[in-house]
């Protein structure tokens, strides 16, 4: 009888658990779907709230882009995590989905630079900024309120579910577009439509307001707060009380920073360089992702789960470690499948079509060239050149150096450099997993109750809204600067020495220089965490 | 080990330092070279919100770990 009572109680117990972390991750989702629609959608957001030509507003563009991603999320991380100190959890990251889906529903309903002139970018850009806040405090709120909620010796597999979010919420912002898109057809979608997936989060996000008011408050908040034991300062508490301190900091540098950049490497850099540094075709190249990601996510479950049986510090540091040690050959792996002058040509195959024709006061020359090669690659260069009908204006670009086509060049693999390369980008998901799987158990279970939300908040959106959020422009930056004469890179030096390759010429670009930034970061967070952490899974009761 | 974790304490207090006089000369260096708006906006993104945080935060655990406060981790 004694058996089944406690049975009985299991399973409420888990289905309990399980009502929790469904009703937290879909709120976590949602604001990372919300987070990363703007993303996705930023050259059209561009075209509607940020021309060009106006300086302002193409620094606001600039200030969006980055503000909402790095700098504001720390604000809201304090913000929000001292609210949900003194208020409770639950209230607290209701309020940051509330936030962010206004601030997204507004966005889709804000008339044109056209209409209202520069109180669209600016108004876009006040929106973005409260975007950023209420992510920052979003995922501290979430990850606390499910590991409170958790048994003991399950939290990084109940919390792992929390990790999946930022993946899903991604997939979803892609899949909303892309319906979209289909639907209306591309103009009609450039026009207005790009609108729809703002308006839909105001539905999204009233579907998780909802399931969010039903349920209860965190039992290890509730319990603090009936002993009295509430932070009545958990700013200072968090970060001017020693012990705190240098517990914020080890998270900071011994895991947050490490986990941030290879995060943003195998999901955001990774596709950058398939189309920036291979050239492979647009769509191509996010099936290339997509694919990668989607075989990749339940690993955040296997990594967490893993964690509570083998400690968190190992796991994490394994995944830093081995992407340190193979982002190299990885990438440089990409670049050859994808690299034109190790294949060979079928001269026969190749086409050259040019098109001309006059547009408004300029004359535009499309030249289109396709090429196939013996492995079964095709690649396609466009060139478009446009030059102005009337001679001066003609004479005056040429004085300047200033008539020479736009080149867009397309690389499509054939099916199994295809494969290969999903292969490639899934082994950098799986380090995402090793990485990003145990770190919001661990990082809840070493901050105590009272100041749990202020303090892991901050040191997570630092590690990966600064550190990770820098990696495509500091990489890019260091792939630019591989172009000046006397350029030399020790981790190109290294595999050109292995693979017998010849380094790049002087004056062109170093595909793999982009790649030191995100190593040094996790190899210092590697040292770091391998020498201050503990790899103990620590208990979370109310002190 | 703990003489190890002190040592390191010394590596990244270090670290911390002399990060600031090498990212402010680079970015000098850059913007003498080519003042466009690009790089003011790479440059003063590096000096105004990574490099203070990388900094403070370097400091500030190299002298926790120098003075011992991480010999013991719970």
């Amino acid at each position: 009888m004694a058996q089944k009572v406690t049975n009985v109680s299991q399973t409420e117990e888990i289905s309990s658990t399980r009502r929790v972390i469904a009703a937290s991750s879909v709120g976590t989702l949602i604001e990372w779907y919300d987070f990363y629609i703007f993303g996705t959608l930023a050259k059209i957001i561009s075209e509607q709230f940020f021309p060009k030509d106006n300086p302002t507003a193409a620094l606001l563009a600039t200030l969006a882009t980055f503000a909402a991603g790095f700098v504001i999320r720390p604000f809201g991380a304090l913000f929000f995590g001292r609210l949900g100190d003194l208020i409770g959890r639950k209230y607290t990251f209701l309020v940051t989905l509330v936030i962010m889906g206004g601030s997204t529903f507004a966005i889709g309903l804000i008339p044109g630079y056209k209409t209202i002139g520069f109180f669209a970018p600016a108004i876009v850009f006040a929106l973005r900024l409260l975007q950023g806040l209420a992510l920052g405090g979003e995922y501290g709120g979430a990850a606390t309120y499910v590991a409170e909620h958790s048994p003991a010796g399950q939290r990084g597999f109940w919390t792992s579910f929390i990790q999946t979010t930022a993946t899903l919420g991604l997939f979803l912002a892609l899949g909303v577009i892309l319906t979209v898109r289909q639907t209306l057809g591309v103009e009609t979608f450039s026009d207005w439509g790009w609108r729809i997936p703002f308006i839909l989060s105001s539905l999204l996000v009233g579907v998780s307001v909802f399931i969010r008011m039903r349920m209860s408050e965190s039992p290890m908040f509730v319990k603090m707060k009936k002993e009295g034991k509430t932070s009545a300062n958990p700013l200072a508490e968090s970060f001017k009380e020693k012990d705190n301190l240098k517990m914020v900091l080890i998270a900071l540098l011994g895991a947050t920073a490490g986990q941030g950049v290879v995060w943003y490497t195998g999901q955001f850099y990774a596709l950058s360089f398939l189309q920036n540094a291979c050239n492979v075709e647009f769509v191509q190249s996010n099936m290339i992702i997509s694919i990668a990601l989607l075989i990749g996510t339940p690993f955040f479950i296997v990594f967490g789960a893993l964690s509570d049986k083998i400690g968190r510090k190992y796991i994490m540091m394994a995944g830093m470690l081995i992407a340190v040690l193979s982002y190299g050959p990885i990438y440089n792996n990409m670049y050859d499948t994808a690299n034109l002058k190790t294949k060979n040509e079928v001269a026969e195959k190749t086409t050259v079509e040019t098109k001309e024709a006059v547009k408004g006061t300029d004359t535009i020359t499309t030249t289109v060239t396709k090429k196939t090669f013996d492995d079964g690659t095709t690649y396609k260069e466009t060139k478009k050149l446009t030059v102005p009908l009337d001679e001066a204006k003609k004479a005056e670009l040429a004085a300047n150096d200033k008539l020479k086509p736009e080149t867009k060049k397309e690389v499509t693999l054939p099916k199994s450099l295809y494969y290969k390369m999903i292969g490639l980008v899934l082994i950098q998901v799986i380090f995402v997993t090793m990485v990003y799987g145990p770190i919001a158990a661990f990082l809840v279970e070493i901050f105590p109750t009272r100041i749990r939300y202020t303090s892991m908040s901050l040191p997570y959106h630092i590690g990966n809204g600064v550190f990770g959020g820098l990696v495509p422009l500091i990489s890019t930056r260091l792939v630019e600067a591989s172009k000046e004469p006397g350029y030399s890179n020790p981790l190109t030096n290294m595999i050109n020495s292995v693979t017998g390759h010849i380094g790049t010429p002087s004056g062109q670009a170093d595909p793999l220089a982009g790649l030191m930034y995100p190593i040094l970061i996790a190899s210092v967070s590697f040292v770091i965490g391998m020498l201050y952490i503990s790899n103990k899974t620590n208990n979370m009761d109310v002190e | 080990m703990s003489a190890i974790k002190k040592f390191f304490g010394i590596v990244w207090s270090i670290m911390g330092v002399g990060i600031i006089p090498l990212v402010i000369m680079q970015a000098m260096k850059e913007i003498a070279a080519k003042p466009s708006e690009e790089n003011w906006i790479f440059w003063s993104i590096v000096i105004v919100v990574l490099m203070p945080i990388i900094s403070f935060s370097l400091i500030t655990f190299g002298i926790f770990a120098l003075k011992g406060e991480y010999d013991v981790i719970a």
